[in-house]
């Protein structure tokens, strides 16, 4: 099992100009590693439409990466987007499951299967060109490079603890940067930034 | 009767890159139609909740995408609608077919009832997806034009100006099989 810090920290120095999508409970753990426009937290939204959401950027953005940080709770919701991914080429576009196995936000109930699950399985019988697993930090942080590389679209599932995190709002009062403006404001300032042309 | 060519049309002088969503028996000609068109992307997907999303997405990635979907998947997709479109203030005309209009036409009086009985929902002779589509456009607050023939193509330009006016999600019904 990973931490959300061993996770988070190494994916947000090597990031580098990848859109990151992320919701739930990794979205106030990665806004202690990020303040770039090109995060956007799918917080107070529509649960489980995180993966379809970020796909439609990947698919807008074909020369730059897109990073999804989905749940495995969120990832049960729209398991079809693995199909869609594949049928539409996404080859920009990672999916991280990251699979504490609990409904985090609401108290850490189980997901359903458990301990069971294997999203890795499910992303290859879909077709995704490139799957990893993990459930130890160093064999991770030493596979990210590969993983940032990889033909996509790409599947990631990774162990992690977890946590407490509550409920997530956008709010002044909230320390990760892209929770103090509204849902809508945080969209529109990362349609702005993507309308600038990629750095050489 | 409505021919989809002409709804291609209209997409295309509105600038739009993608068309996000599910066929039906209404929408297939149009479907077809998308499949070979060199200057709009057709994105299928598996379930409608997922085409909203998906062009959201699209959206912020700087593209303009609509949506295609029936009356039913528009009832699956609510809180997609409501988490993404909506929440971002995101202007995407979505296209609806409109599944049942024509009982709905023939049973006019039932249809305007304000309580629908247990009885009327599950006659044969009403189709309960037509009987809830406009009502559940009004009560998310989407606006929403009907096209139900070729004269009514530009229906679709006004509900293309009021999404940009207004930043928001704005609908087309389709009433009946597009040719």
């Amino acid at each position: 099992m990973l931490t959300k810090r061993e996770l988070l920290e190494p994916l947000a120095r090597l990031r580098g100009d990848a859109v990151v999508v992320n919701c739930m409970s990794v979205v106030r753990p990665w806004g202690k590693y990020s303040a770039s426009d090109l995060d956007l937290a799918s917080a107070d939204s529509a649960m489980g439409h995180t993966a379809d959401f970020a796909l439609g950027i990947a698919l807008a953005q074909p020369l730059r990466r897109v990073i999804c940080l989905n749940g495995d709770g969120s990832m049960l919701m729209t398991l079809g987007t693995l199909a869609t991914a594949v049928q539409a080429g996404a080859g920009n576009y990672i999916l991280f499951v990251v699979q504490n196995e609990t409904y985090e936000i609401t108290g850490n109930q189980p997901v359903p299967g458990a301990g069971r699950l294997d999203f890795a399985l499910l992303a290859r019988g879909c077709g995704f060109k490139s799957v990893f697993s993990f459930d130890d930090a160093r064999s991770y942080e030493g596979g990210l490079p590969s993983i940032l590389a990889a033909r996509g679209p790409v599947c990631v599932a990774v162990r992690v603890d977890a946590g407490s995190e509550g409920p997530i709002s956008f709010s002044p009062r909230e320390e990760a940067h892209y929770l103090k403006t509204s849902l809508a404001e945080t969209a529109w300032r990362l349609r702005r930034a993507l309308a600038a042309p990629l750095e050489p | 009767m409505t021919r989809a060519g002409l709804i291609l049309n209209e997409l295309k002088a509105h600038g739009v890159t993608h068309v996000v969503g599910l066929p039906d028996n209404t929408s297939a000609r149009l479907f077809a139609l998308l499949e070979n068109d060199p200057d709009v992307r057709l994105v299928q997907v598996t379930r409608e909740g997922e085409a909203f999303a998906l062009a959201a997405g699209l959206w912020v990635g700087g593209k303009k995408p609509v949506v295609l979907a029936q009356n039913t998947g528009l009832f699956e997709s609510g809180d997609a609608i409501r988490g993404t479109l909506l929440r971002m203030r995101i202007p995407v005309v979505c296209l609806i077919t409109y599944r049942g209009y024509a009982k709905l036409i023939a049973n006019r009086k039932v249809a305007s009832s304000e309580r629908l009985s247990a009885e009327d929902l599950s006659r044969p002779d009403l189709d309960s997806a037509a009987l809830f589509t406009e009502s559940t456009l009004s009560a998310w607050s989407i606006p929403y034009e009907i096209v139900h023939d070729d004269a009514d193509t530009p229906m679709i330009a006004r509900a293309f100006a009021l999404s940009e006016e207004e930043s928001r999600t704005v609908a087309v019904l389709i009433s009946g099989v597009l040719q």
